[in-house]
């Protein structure tokens, strides 16, 4: 008996410690920056607080801290390859543990954001933007891709 | 004491065995969109024209003038409000003589005929509604006034309206 109970305590001091897996992360775009009409030469401004028209993200992973970043468009692209500038602005992102859109805490999208996931596993993160036409903006349809990264801290 | 072994050797294996946490890190994107209209275009279309002007004697164009007033004729988005503004001469100039011209009247109408045409007074500006067709139409006249000793000639001046959404 006492054999084998040195191996068992030898083997908890010097074995490798047993860590949980944890839940995997997902990170899903749920809804686009939506412009609409916007008229040359007349700035348009989406808030992140926007139901309708702001970005959002859903986010669902272990109960950790993460690190957001964005990359974000500098410019939007039309016909003919026309640009309309882009600008994000330092309150122009939020992060909600409720994934309420009521509910958040402002960041700027353009520097990296370390927020808490809560115990259930899911947050929310929304943008806004402003859109900046021309006076003499081709007339068209304007596109640009926001990515958001996620990472799960140490 | 073969079940202790064996129930050690388990508690070993686990132990040993077990894996460390990687990082995670994971992406999404969305997409931005916009839909732009159509640019204001703005013509100057007729000159505001107070044709022979005799010493002393006032003489008005009416913006009600179709043949006399000045025109601008503006295009863009379909049904969008504009806002008119413009930038009014004091005198008209002639080699160095200048002659007063005021009381500035203007029409704005959605026809070039001027069919339904709302007055308006252009030191003021107005903020009228481009047509379904993304058309407006803007008259001007004004009133010369050459003194009894006014220099003969040609006089000139230049009217500027800016449109804006």
């Amino acid at each position: 008996m006492k054999r084998e109970s040195w191996i068992v305590l030898s083997a908890m001091l010097v074995g490798v410690p047993l860590l949980a897996q944890g839940k995997p992360l997902t990170v899903t775009g749920i809804r686009g920056v939506t412009f609409g009409a916007v008229l040359p030469g007349v700035p348009r401004v989406i808030l992140r607080t926007d139901p309708a028209n702001s970005g959002q993200f859903d986010i669902k992973g272990p109960k950790a801290s993460v690190l957001l970043s964005f990359v974000l468009p500098l410019t939007m692209t039309g016909p003919a390859g026309a640009q309309m500038p882009l600008m994000f602005g330092a309150s122009d992102a939020g992060y909600s543990q409720t994934q309420a859109i009521g509910s958040q805490v402002g960041f700027d999208p353009k520097q990296p954001f370390t927020a808490a996931v809560p115990n259930n596993g899911r947050a929310s993160v929304f943008v806004g933007a402003t859109a900046n036409p021309a006076t003499n903006q081709r007339a068209g349809a304007y596109t640009a891709t926001i990515v958001l990264n996620v990472t799960v801290l140490p | 004491m073969r079940s202790i072994t064996k129930l050690s050797l388990v508690v070993a294996a686990l132990v040993l065995t077990g894996t460390a946490l990687q990082a995670q890190t994971n992406n999404a994107s969305i997409t931005a969109t916009a839909s732009v209209q159509t640019p204001i275009n703005v013509v100057g279309a007729q000159q505001l024209s107070f044709g022979n002007v005799f010493p002393g004697v006032n003489k008005t164009v009416n913006a009600t003038d179709l043949a006399n007033g000045g025109r601008f004729d503006v295009s863009g988005q379909a049904s969008t409000p504009v806002t008119l503004s413009f930038t009014l001469p004091a005198t008209l100039s002639s080699a160095g003589n200048t002659m007063p011209i005021v009381s500035y009247t203007g029409v704005h109408a959605l026809l070039a005929t001027q069919v339904g045409g709302v007055a308006f007074s252009p030191a003021a500006g107005a903020t009228p509604t481009l047509s379904g067709a993304g058309a407006l139409f803007v008259w001007v006249g004004a009133q010369v006034q050459p003194a009894t000793n006014q220099a003969a000639g040609v006089y000139t001046g230049s009217i500027v309206m800016t449109v804006v959404y």
